[in-house]
């Protein structure tokens, strides 16, 4: 009745076409919700951490699935990145005055502090991550994980504790690897590009507690963040493959994400804790 | 006794020969994919399907702009972080911006942008080509006579190419933006002394162009791997999932292999 006599003017305004306002609004709260679940992810992972029963042998599994399996990658490419880093500061070291003698030690520092954790840690993000989404969305898409709910087995206990046990002793390992990997070969390159004696290059005099400190808590943040980010979003999978490939893809850019945002955070935190020298 | 130890030391050579096979394999199956790609896209007229090219350009580009900006701001803020001990140590502000600037566009907003896009575009694009083969749609496009390589394969690379090229350019204004200001709040050092230091006469437009030109060849790098894993995707939602995965791989080492040649070369 309304409908047919209300007059035109009086009549209801067509909804607008969703406009910036609501695709923002839409986005940030999806940008909510995601933080809060993920949040209850970890908080969950650390309450099993202490109290859950483990099965015996899956960290171990885990640790050779994240660690073993992931060191050629990680030594190919950490070589690679050592090479062209050294090679591109000694270009720029060439530019401007021709003194290499604190090419080895300024490198060695930077390396220490962040390059090493960051860049093995995006590796790691991307390989580790990948692989642990793509399993756990897998099996959340032919309903294994709701086979294990039906067992009375969380699957944060049963599929993710044992990777992030794993991914945070692996992740230290493998990061302090892919230093040493990145660091012989940048020595090498300098030898060869630049006739920078190795004695000269292995330098430790910038090297403090500081930067020691700086590189591990990465590390370790590194190693917790990968697997929670990733486990969450391969626990979220849903619809079949097209699923696992969605979940695949956002684990990969939210864990490149993470240690991003954690890497500025926790370089600002060693800064303003340790000073500059 | 001695059977043990050789069928041991087997094992090893059997793995070995096995993964490099795979790794030939690999390479030669991106090298005849890329002379299909280049054959429709040289053909006259250029036979692929001009629609599509632009719902891929959309859906890769545009919707990776966030975190490309997120991605960027935050490398120029590490940037500067990083470079702070330095530059307070030897007490040279105006040299910050000829270094942030440096190392960003030369090496640093080329090769994030590229992991940031393998991760996100590359990725997703496998995740779906993979789909596709698994629900035997590209056998469907084969039946109705369509070219599943002009009609799908090529706008998807031409548009992860134009996409990395486009973000590395959005990646480095936005990093040396983030820079700027993270100098302003960490170091006190203006803005305008930063520009001055970028602008100085020590960075020439050469440094830009390299980066721009690894952008073109990471660009490749990934859209040759994604399309090649999304295509020989075998074994359902598992292996969709296991083709991704390859498919990160391959592009971060392909990436980070070829950063190296380009840098070599270009230096």
């Amino acid at each position: 009745m309304t409908t047919t006599h209300s007059p035109p003017e009086a009549a209801v305004p067509a909804p607008r076409a969703p406009g910036a306002v609501h695709d923002l609004g839409g986005a940030a709260i999806d940008l909510l919700i995601g933080g809060r679940e993920l949040y209850s992810v970890f908080v969950r992972t650390l309450y099993y951490v202490v109290r859950g029963k483990r099965e015996r042998g899956a960290t171990v599994r885990q640790m050779f699935e994240i660690g073993n399996k992931s060191l050629f990658f990680v030594s190919i490419t950490m070589g690679f990145i050592g090479m062209i880093l050294v090679y591109q500061a000694g270009l720029q070291t060439r530019r401007v005055l021709p003194d290499f003698s604190q090419l080895g030690p300024t490198y060695l520092e930077l390396l220490v502090r962040d390059l090493a954790a960051s860049l093995g840690g995006l590796m790691l993000a991307t390989r580790v991550g990948a692989g642990i989404a793509a399993e756990i969305g897998s099996m959340v898409v032919t309903e294994q994980v709701d086979a294990l709910r039906m067992c009375a087995a969380d699957p944060i206990d049963f599929l993710l504790v044992p990777r992030f046990l794993a991914s945070m002793v692996m992740t230290t390992v493998l990061i302090v690897w892919a230093g040493v990997v990145a660091f012989i070969a940048a020595g090498a390159t300098a030898y060869v590009a630049f006739d920078v004696p190795v004695q000269t290059f292995c330098n430790m005099s910038l090297v403090d507690w500081g930067d020691l400190t700086t590189g591990l808590a990465k590390c370790v943040a590194y190693g917790a963040a990968i697997p929670v980010v990733s486990g969450y979003c391969g626990l979220s999978t849903f619809g079949g493959s097209e699923g696992v490939g969605w979940a695949t893809t956002r684990a990969v850019v939210n864990s490149s994400l993470a240690i991003i945002v954690l890497n500025a955070i926790i370089s600002t935190a060693g800064l303003l804790v340790f000073g500059a020298k | 006794m001695a059977a043990p130890a050789t069928s041991r030391w087997e094992n090893v050579a059997a793995s070995t020969g096995a993964a490099f096979i795979k790794m030939a394999e690999t390479t030669g199956g991106m090298g005849v994919l890329f002379g299909q790609i280049l054959s429709r896209v040289f053909a006259f007229p250029p036979r692929f399907d001009y629609p599509e090219l632009k719902r891929n350009l959309h859906k890769m580009a545009v919707k990776s702009l966030p975190i490309v900006v997120v991605t960027a701001l935050f490398t120029g803020a590490i940037m500067v972080i990083q470079a702070a001990p330095l530059v307070k140590r030897v007490g040279a502000e105006g040299l910050l911006g000829w270094g942030a600037g440096f190392g960003t566009l030369r090496e640093v907003a080329p090769l994030l942008t590229a992991l940031m896009i393998s991760g996100r575009v590359g990725a997703n694009n496998t995740a779906e080509l993979g789909t596709m083969v698994v629900t035997e749609q590209i056998d469907a496009l084969r039946a109705l006579a369509i070219d599943p390589i002009a009609f799908l394969i090529v706008p998807r690379f031409v548009g992860i190419v134009v996409t990395l090229f486009v973000m590395t350019l959005y990646a480095d204004a936005l990093a040396l933006f983030g820079a700027a200001w993270t100098g302003l709040g960490l170091l006190q050092v203006e803005p305008r002394t930063f520009y001055n230091g970028l602008t100085g006469g020590q960075l020439f437009f050469s440094d830009v162009a390299d980066g721009l030109v690894k952008s073109v060849v990471f660009g490749l790098v990934i859209a040759l791997a994604s399309c090649h894993f999304g295509l020989s995707t075998k074994g359902g939602a598992p292996g969709v999932g296991r083709s991704v995965n390859a498919t990160v791989v391959a592009s971060a080492a392909g990436v980070f292999v070829l950063d190296y040649l380009v840098s070599f070369l270009l230096g």
